[in-house]
């Protein structure tokens, strides 16, 4: 049976990672455990259970800032922030059991990106513990920071393979005065796409785009507009105008939030494989078709704005193999990037989670997991970098 | 100091002749003269100035020096304001004045690759007829360059809503102290594996040397409101910046000035900032055109609520170019007041802005000296201007930094917001940063550069450097 560590504040993980170096004992490093699909998981020797590292540490509203506790679930975050009036400008997937270690060392975004940033962009501080035991902090509690090297943002998407989250501070915004959600139903991914690109030549910055579609259906674009209430309605006629310019008209959407979560859960549910891939803006058409044109093509999801798009492929073996091979050769070939996020477990061995490509500058990569990490007992083997 | 055996002097410039030819090459003494200095106070001498035309110069250098032991340091225009481009090991300065082109507006992808000389406002020149812009505007953008902002991770007035250099970075091609090359990222938001962009990113020239950039382009606003209130006092001003926010306004800028530097810039730009204010704020709302007036009207209500005299609201282009005139010329219109002036670039969270520029007067009191604070309020970001007149005034013109970095760090801030470390605040590092936190980023530092060549002497604490300035502390 697997060890199980649940260190209670940062003094504690510290130790606790330290013993597990000298051991040479290997370390899975999991909040709430709700990506567990993600990376090549392989056997640890113990478990680092990050949820006892939990409450807000500080929270100045004047300074839209909030540092939180790494295990603190992102839910109780977004509570603690309401009650002030504010929000962390962070919609990621699992967004009721996630925890901020999790959503920051998987690099959790959803469709809000383009509006307010990424994981990077709000991060502005942390404390991790390295491989050998070390704490180590980056950044701080202010805004805007140049002091020292920005280790911050090496620890987002790192999967745990640099360091253990213990705390982690960002930026906050107050809640927009208003709300408000359109959607509009394409017969042609290009349209939709053609639709959200005019909206993103604008300086309406919606706070999401995102497309959804599949085999045979038709294909939808969702807008959700944040802000005070007349540049909100002007975005919602400027969402109606771009509709009208690709044939169809948009609608009010009052049940948005509900959608989008669904649509930003896609990995989280079912079988089949999920390819998500980074692409240039301008690349998505062309992707959506080639994903459309594929066998096992079921689903596909897309933060238009940001140019993130998800794709669900089912079918037997060699068809969920081949499409997913597609997918990430054309994410290359369009100059973007892709990864598997998602597949069945009989294709663990033969997909592996990051394809067959290296990322650029792999030997850096690896020296600094070798320097964070010397005894390589943090995620062995998880991420694309080691 | 460290000194290192490798090559240097006259056999050096000879060599790199040899591998560059003359055309790229400077090493007479009046050829040097002029890259001793940037826009900070410390200065060096390079051995030799190299002018690359191409990676491929950069990567071949690179090599060369790698092998005889010979520092490189990166220079763009020179409006550093931390010592960044200061070669105090000695050693090469690459300008890079040849490498300054666009290489490519990709409007469709919203991005733009350009070469680490580009000016700032170049950029956003040429992206204008597309409706995009740079978003990252130093003040001294007319001048400063890309590859600049790049190590820097520059600000500027509008970050406060839109972000730093470090978020609209995209891509980069690298050339490693030992002459690799490496591109990272592209047009796309992010790759796979490490963010080795998010880390290169202000990191100074200490891990190598930028040869390309790719960077986000954002579509222009449709229209703007930029808006002068001025105060009786600076604590009037500085309470309203946190009455703004707290009413759940963020502007697209914040910026506050006081009376000395108000008195500065109107004798220098005349851009109708009212002469008997003890706080000017300057701050802008934009985006799309509707709501704008609701908003700025909410601001100067709030404004007048906290004691604002006088309330002023840009009419037209003409009117808002001059207001912004008058805070982008801030520091040079220092002239007007000192022979020379000392920048200070302390960040603070914005609610404990009164109090800490109190502790900025009492500072300026205590030591003798004339200090007007021109800064990014919005952000917490204190750019306190002491003034003086002679060299010998430096160290105790110095010393009254520390004091306020100090104070900026006792209340949960930081030694620098956007003007770096350089080897201007290496020393002040520990008041920051735990012994740990410090090899933590040596460790990266080794990583990318393990024989220590990339611009030494920067960002980490030296021994024989920081011993004297924790005396000059103490005295």
């Amino acid at each position: 049976m697997t060890d199980r560590i649940r260190p209670a504040d940062a003094a504690a993980c510290a130790r606790a990672v330290a013993e597990s170096a000298a051991a040479s004992r290997s370390l899975r490093v999991r909040g709430a455990g709700t990506k567990d699909y993600l990376g090549e998981v392989l056997p640890a020797d113990a478990v680092l259970d990050t949820t006892a590292l939990a409450g807000v540490v500080a929270h100045v509203p004047g300074d839209l800032t909030v540092t939180v506790a790494a295990g603190m679930r992102f839910a109780e975050v977004r509570s603690a922030l309401a009650r002030a009036g504010q929000f962390l400008p962070l919609d990621p997937p699992h967004a009721d059991a996630a925890t901020i270690g999790g959503i920051v060392a998987a690099n959790s975004t959803g469709f809000w990106r383009s509006r307010y940033g990424g994981v990077r962009d709000l991060l502005i501080g942390t404390t991790a513990v390295l491989g050998d035991g070390t704490v180590a902090r980056s950044g701080g509690r202010v805004v805007k920071n140049v002091a020292g090297y920005d280790l911050n943002k090496l620890f987002v998407g790192s999967l745990g393979t640099l360091g253990v989250l213990v705390e982690c501070t960002f930026k906050v915004l107050p809640r927009p005065p208003a709300t408000a959600g359109a959607h509009a139903q394409f017969a042609r991914s290009a349209d939709a796409f053609a639709a959200a690109d005019a909206i993103v030549r604008t300086s309406a910055r919606p706070a999401a785009l995102a497309i959804s579609g599949g085999p045979g259906g038709a294909w939808e674009l969702l807008l959700q507009a944040d802000g005070d209430a007349a540049p909100v309605e002007r975005t919602l006629e400027l969402f109606s105008q771009s509709a009208r310019a690709q044939g169809t008209s948009a609608q009010r959407h009052e049940g948005l939030p509900a959608v989008l979560a669904t649509m930003n859960d896609v990995s989280a549910r079912g079988d089949g494989a999920v390819v998500r891939a980074a692409l240039p803006l301008a690349a998505q058409p062309a992707f959506a078709s080639t994903a459309a044109r594929l066998e096992g093509f079921t689903q596909l999801v897309a933060d238009a704005a940001s140019g993130i798009v998800r794709v669900v492929l089912r079918g037997d073996d060699a068809v969920v193999i081949g499409g997913v091979d597609a997918l990430l050769a054309a994410a290359r070939v369009c100059g973007g990037s892709g990864r598997i996020e998602r597949r069945p477990d009989s294709l663990r061995a033969r997909l592996r989670a990051w394809g067959d490509a290296e990322p650029a500058g792999l030997f850096l990569m690896r020296r600094l997991k070798e320097a964070f990490d010397p005894r390589g007992i943090l995620e062995p083997g998880r991420s694309a970098a080691g | 100091m460290t000194v290192r055996a490798g090559l240097r002097g006259a056999p050096l410039v000879s060599a790199l002749i040899d591998l560059l030819g003359t055309e790229k090459v400077l090493g007479t003494r009046e050829d040097l003269l002029i890259y001793e200095f940037d826009g900070a106070v410390d200065t060096a001498t390079p051995d030799a100035v190299v002018l690359p035309n191409d990676t491929a110069d950069v990567a071949k250098l690179s090599r060369f020096c790698h092998q005889h032991d010979v520092p490189i340091v990166p220079r763009g225009a020179g409006t550093g304001l931390s010592g960044g481009a200061i070669p105090v090991e000695g050693g090469v300065v690459v300008s890079f004045a040849r490498m300054s082109r666009i290489l490519e507006i990709d409007a469709p992808n919203m991005r733009a690759v350009v070469q680490p000389g580009l000016v700032n406002l170049h950029l956003s020149t040429a992206a204008a007829p597309y409706g995009l812009y740079f978003v990252p505007d130093p003040s001294s953008q007319k001048a400063c360059t890309i590859g600049g902002n790049v190590a820097e991770n520059s600000g500027g007035p509008h970050t406060l809503a839109y972000g730093v250099t470090t978020n609209h970075v995209t891509g980069l091609e690298l050339v490693l102290s030992d002459g690799t090359v490496v591109r990272l990222g592209g047009k796309a938001v992010e790759y796979e594996g490490y963010d080795l962009i998010g880390a290169f990113v202000g990191s100074e020239g200490t891990l190598g040397i930028v040869t390309e950039i790719t960077v986000r382009l954002t579509p222009l606003p449709e229209d703007k409101r930029t808006i002068l209130a001025a105060f009786p006092t600076i604590d009037g001003a500085s309470e309203t910046v946190s009455a703004i926010i707290g009413a759940g306004i963020v502007p697209s800028a914040i910026e506050l000035m006081d009376q000395l530097a108000t008195e500065a810039v109107e004798a220098a730009v005349g851009a109708g900032y009212p002469l008997d204010a003890g706080g000017i704020l300057l701050m802008e709302v934009d985006g799309l055109r509707d709501g704008l007036d609701e908003a700025a009207t909410r601001i100067e209500e709030i404004c007048r609520a906290n004691g604002a005299t006088t309330l002023r609201r840009a009419a037209t282009t003409l009117e808002r170019d001059r207001l912004w005139a008058g805070r982008k010329g801030a520091f040079a219109a220092m002239g007007r007041l000192a022979p020379a002036y000392y920048v200070q670039d302390g960040v603070i969270p914005r609610t404990r802005l009164p109090e800490v520029l109190r502790t900025v007067r009492d500072v300026a009191q205590r030591h003798g000296v004339r200090i007007a604070n021109v800064f990014h309020a919005g952000d917490g970001n204190l750019h306190p201007l002491i003034l003086f007149a002679k060299e010998s005034e430096l160290e105790g013109v110095k010393q009254a930094g520390l004091e306020i970095l100090e104070a900026c760090v006792a209340a949960g801030g930081s030694i620098t917001g956007e003007h770096g470390v350089g080897m201007e605040k290496n020393c002040f590092m520990p008041l920051q940063f735990t012994a740990d936190d410090l090899a933590t980023m040596g460790r990266v530092k080794s990583a990318f550069d393990p024989a220590g060549l990339a611009n030494p002497g920067k960002i980490f604490p030296t021994p024989g450097r920081c011993r004297e300035f924790q005396l000059a502390a103490r005295r």
